[in-house]
C-alpha cells in the first residue's frame, strides 16, 4: 500500500524541515536538499535522520 | 474526532490507540522507538491493530517533526504518552535523554499546539513526581519532591503544561499514573519481569525488604482516565490516576505466582536509589472532576498480563532477549 497523500503533506525532512517527496519507486521519501532517503517500511515512514540513507543524485531517486 | 497519540507503539500508547480506533476515531500515531527496550516488543504492540485508513503511523522523534504542519491537519486532541521511561536508568549522563525526550519534546508539542482549537491536551504524568511524601494517600496538593531524575523531568513537563494553559490557553490536563501494569507492560517493569522469570523458572530479584508498597493501576483504567480527561471541563490541572488499592511487593509476587501457577525463589537485594518506599493515590479529585473509578483488581489484571507474557515469549520460541 503506497503512502497516502495526506500523510505525505504533513511530513517534513527531520534534518532541514524542508519539503520531501515520494521516491520514484514509492518505497521512500526523498529530501533533495539534504540528499537523504527516508525509507517506508511496512507502510511506516521512518523519519529518523540516523536511519536515512545518503543518496548521491537525489533527482534520480 | 482526529487525535494525535505520541508514544503510540509503547505500552499505554498502543492501548489508547486501540480503543480510539475501536470507538471510530481517526488517529495519527508517532513513536521514535527509543532503544530503552527491544524494538520487536513495540512492533508486536503495533501489530495488535490492523492496518486501516483511520490510523497513520510515523516513526519519528517529536523534536524533528514539523509539528505545526502535523497538528494543523484537524487534530482535536493530543494524548502525549511518549517519554523516556525508567526511574533507575535516569541517573548520570543518561539524564540528557530525559531532559530531551521528556521536557524539551513536551515543550515543542505545546508550542505547536498553542494556536490550535484543541479539545484537550492530555499529558501522561507520573506518581514519581511526589517522591517520598509524609502522608498517604498522595494528594495532588502535596508538595511534589521527586526522588529520581526521571521524576524531575516528568514534573518539569507537567509544569510546562500548566504554563501553556495559563499563558496561551492550551487546554492541558496532567494525569499522574500510578505504577501501570497489564498486557504490553515494558519489560523493565516489575510484573513483566517477574512473570517472565516465573515462566522461565528463574529466581525473582527483590530490592529492599519487599515491604515497599505500590498502588498498581491496570492499563484499561488508565485508558479510561484518558477518555474521561477529554470530556471533563477541568483544564490546567493534575489528577492522580491510581488503582485504588495498595499492596506490598511481596504480596504482589504472591499474586504473580498464583496467576501463573508457578513458584520462584526470591533473590533479596539492597534498595535501589530513586525507589520510593510507598505509593498510594488519593483518587478523590479524579473521581469528582473526571468521574474516574478504577475497575480492574490486581488478580484479574495480573491474570491478563500473565496470558500476554506467556503468549509473547512462547510465540517467540523463548529466544528473544528483552
Amino acid at each position: 500500500m503506497p503512502i497516502d497523500k495526506e500523510l505525505l503533506a504533513i511530513l517534513a525532512c527531520p534534518k532541514c524541515k524542508g519539503d520531501i517527496r515520494l521516491a520514484k519507486d514509492g518505497n521512500g521519501l526523498v529530501c533533495e536538499a539534504c540528499q537523504l532517503l527516508y525509507e517506508v517500511r511496512d507502510n511506516i515512514p521512518v523519519m529518523l535522520i540516523d536511519e536515512a540513507k545518503k543518496v548521491d543524485d537525489p533527482a534520480r531517486v | 474526532m482526529k487525535c494525535l497519540v505520541t508514544g503510540a507503539a509503547g505500552f499505554v500508547g498502543s492501548h489508547l490507540v486501540e480503543r480510539l480506533l475501536r470507538e471510530g476515531h481517526e488517529v495519527i500515531g508517532i513513536d521514535c522507538f527509543v532503544p530503552y527496550y527491544p524494538r520487536w516488543i513495540k512492533e508486536s504492540n503495533l501489530q495488535r491493530f490492523p492496518s486501516q485508513p483511520q490510523f497513520r503511523f510515523i516513526e519519528a522523534n517529536l523534536l524533528d517533526v514539523d509539528l505545526t504542519a502535523l497538528l494543523s491537519q484537524g487534530i482535536e486532541a493530543i494524548f502525549h504518552q511518549a517519554a523516556q521511561a525508567g526511574v533507575r536508568a535516569s541517573w548520570g549522563k543518561e539524564f540528557a535523554d530525559y531532559t530531551t525526550l521528556n521536557i524539551l519534546a513536551t515543550q515543542h508539542l505545546l508550542e505547536a499546539a498553542k494556536s490550535l482549537p484543541l479539545r484537550k491536551f492530555v499529558y501522561a504524568s507520573s506518581s514519581s513526581v511526589y517522591g517520598d511524601v509524609t502522608t498517604l494517600p498522595m494528594r495532588e496538593d502535596a508538595l511534589p519532591r521527586p526522588l529520581s531524575p526521571y521524576g524531575v523531568s516528568k514534573l518539569a513537563a507537567e509544569h510546562l503544561c500548566y504554563l501553556y494553559w495559563k499563558n496561551y490557553g492550551v487546554p492541558t490536563i496532567a494525569l499522574r499514573y500510578f505504577t501501570v501494569y497489564g498486557p504490553r507492560q515494558r519489560p523493565d517493569m516489575a510484573f513483566h519481569h517477574f512473570l517472565r522469570l516465573l515462566l522461565e523458572d528463574r529466581p525473582i530479584p527483590v530490592y529492599g525488604d519487599g515491604q515497599q508498597t505500590r498502588d498498581f493501576t491496570f492499563v484499561d483504567d488508565i485508558v479510561e482516565a484518558n477518555f474521561l480527561a477529554l470530556q471533563t471541563p477541568a483544564v490546567g490541572e493534575a489528577f492522580n490516576i491510581g488503582g485504588g488499592t495498595t499492596v506490598t511487593l511481596l504480596e504482589a509476587i504472591d499474586v504473580c505466582q498464583e496467576v501463573s501457577g508457578k513458584r520462584a525463589e526470591l533473590d533479596m537485594r539492597p534498595v535501589e536509589k530513586g525507589d520510593v518506599r510507598q505509593t498510594l493515590a488519593d483518587v478523590g479529585r479524579a473521581r469528582q472532576h473526571l468521574g474516574y473509578a478504577p475497575k480492574v483488581g490486581l488478580r484479574e489484571g495480573l491474570a491478563a498480563e500473565w496470558c500476554w507474557v506467556y503468549d509473547l515469549y512462547g510465540r517467540q520460541g523463548g529466544h528473544q532477549q528483552a
